[in-house]
């Protein structure tokens, strides 16, 4: 890491955008963390989504990028205010690990799975290729996204690597 | 197998997360039933940072006090002994907590964050579910959960690389490879602290069983509190260590406290609301 990096923590329900010797950083259970990055401009972002929608309807309009159905929209236009528009970025996703054992709401056993679904569609319609996915099982995942040349350091159950991968 | 010199540490009073003496004299003058508040504030104002920081958060948004504070005296007959209790606690905590842990591969700020989430998920728990507990007894319950992985998080390097491999195909709980690789589950550590700085029972009986709330002698329904806070918290990836989410609920937990599915849904999503409520103590 270069002396002038500045880690930009990114925390759960949240949306940050860094470039060039900025690190974006974020901590993922259940949730899934949505890597962008366009190689060329050194832009890029992550967006910690909670669940794929709303169950309730009411809390979506107040906190926006606690939904995937919300907060990959916001994802988009942030890169392109940034100057990053569709076919200049691609995207990596994380996280998403299955929980709450021994519980038999539906709901609860699938945020994970449910939370992926959505990413997967949502790029898909976007034409935006999702290049790596590390997803599910059930390990925390801390990820730090280096937006000079956009490797992702992961770390998981006591395993730290570099994932050079960006086209 | 490390335990002799976890044992080693654990016997060293030297080599363990020392507590204030003043905070320690706060709590014993704490448990008994004549308290003094001119006392109190009088054991309390020996500790400088201590006095710094019950003055700060005292007026911070999170206890809403009526008036300004300027003195201890003034925080205790404002916001109650309790209070003033819990914020001396806090305090403790943060100085103890707020640490690197890279062996279990948590930052301190995420620790710091997740003891205080999990703390105030716990008294959130007590008040919707209408529970016979103190809610300042649950927060500063689960404050202390993970205080033990700051002593174990040390023997790591020696076990390290059979740790891992272990890892890859474990299938149980992670405090059973602690166990298995250091003599102790973190929460075994966690216990013998809080007995070495003199906490009452109903708190180290916490730590001790929060993630196998069952065995809870003393107060079964507290731990269970605690028990489904910390797991929750855990699952948002606040604070999730090398062990990831390898600790289901407990079903006895949830009979315990009538914490239901649809519960558990609303606390998991209000999480961040939870979090950007406790600011003022992030800070502490």
């Amino acid at each position: 890491m270069s002396i002038k990096s500045k880690i930009i923590n990114v925390g759960i329900a949240d949306i940050k955008v860094g470039k060039d010797t900025d690190v974006l950083r974020t901590t993922l259970g259940s949730c899934i963390g949505i890597v962008l990055y366009d190689p060329d401009q050194k832009i890029g972002a992550i967006s910690h989504i909670m669940l794929a929608k709303d169950p309730t309807g009411k809390d979506m309009s107040k906190f926006p990028h606690k939904y995937g159905e919300t907060a990959l929209p916001i994802l988009i236009d942030m890169m392109k205010k940034e100057g990053s528009n569709i076919g200049q970025f691609s995207c990596r996703i994380f996280g998403g690990a299955s929980m709450f054992k021994g519980i038999n709401s539906q709901f609860l056993q699938n945020i994970g799975e449910q939370n992926i679904l959505i990413v997967r569609k949502f790029m898909e319609e976007k034409k935006i290729p999702i290049i790596v996915e590390d997803v599910a099982g059930n390990e925390g995942r801390t990820i730090s996204l280096y937006c000079d040349d956009g490797r992702v350091l992961l770390k998981k159950a006591g395993m730290e690597k570099y994932l050079y991968k960006v086209r | 197998m490390l335990k002799s010199k976890v044992d080693e540490v654990l016997q060293d009073v030297n080599k363990l997360p020392a507590i204030s003496s003043v905070v320690s004299k706060v709590l014993e003058k704490l448990q008994k039933p004549d308290v003094n508040i001119a006392d109190l504030a009088q054991e309390i104002s020996k500790d400088p940072a201590i006095t710094a920081n019950v003055i700060k958060l005292s007026n911070s948004a999170y206890y809403r006090a009526s008036k300004p504070i300027r003195t201890v005296q003034e925080a205790l007959m404002t916001l109650g002994i309790k209070t003033v209790k819990e914020i001396v606690l806090l305090t403790a905590a943060k100085g103890i907590l707020a640490q690197d842990l890279n062996s279990y591969q948590l930052e301190a700020a995420q620790l710091w964050t997740a003891s205080l989430l999990v703390a105030e998920l716990s008294s959130k728990i007590v008040q919707h579910k209408k529970l016979k507990i103190d809610k300042d007894l649950a927060f500063t319950s689960g404050l202390l959960c993970s205080v033990g992985k700051i002593v174990l998080a040390q023997f790591f390097s020696p076990v390290m690389m059979q740790l891992k491999a272990d890892l890859k195909n474990n299938q149980e709980p992670f405090p059973t490879l602690e166990k298995k690789y250091f003599g102790y589950t973190h929460m075994e550590v966690s216990e013998t602290l809080l007995k070495r700085w003199n906490f009452p029972v109903d708190l180290t009986d916490v730590v001790a069983n929060y993630l196998t709330p069952e065995n809870s002698k003393v107060n079964p329904l507290l731990t269970s509190v605690v028990h489904i806070a910390s797991i929750l918290i855990v699952v948002s990836g606040i604070g999730i260590d090398i062990g990831g989410e390898s600790v289901p609920i407990s079903p006895f937990a949830l009979s315990q406290t009538g914490v239901t599915d649809a519960d558990i849904e609303t606390y998991f999503v209000h999480i961040p609301d939870l979090q950007a409520g406790l600011a003022d103590l992030l800070n502490v």
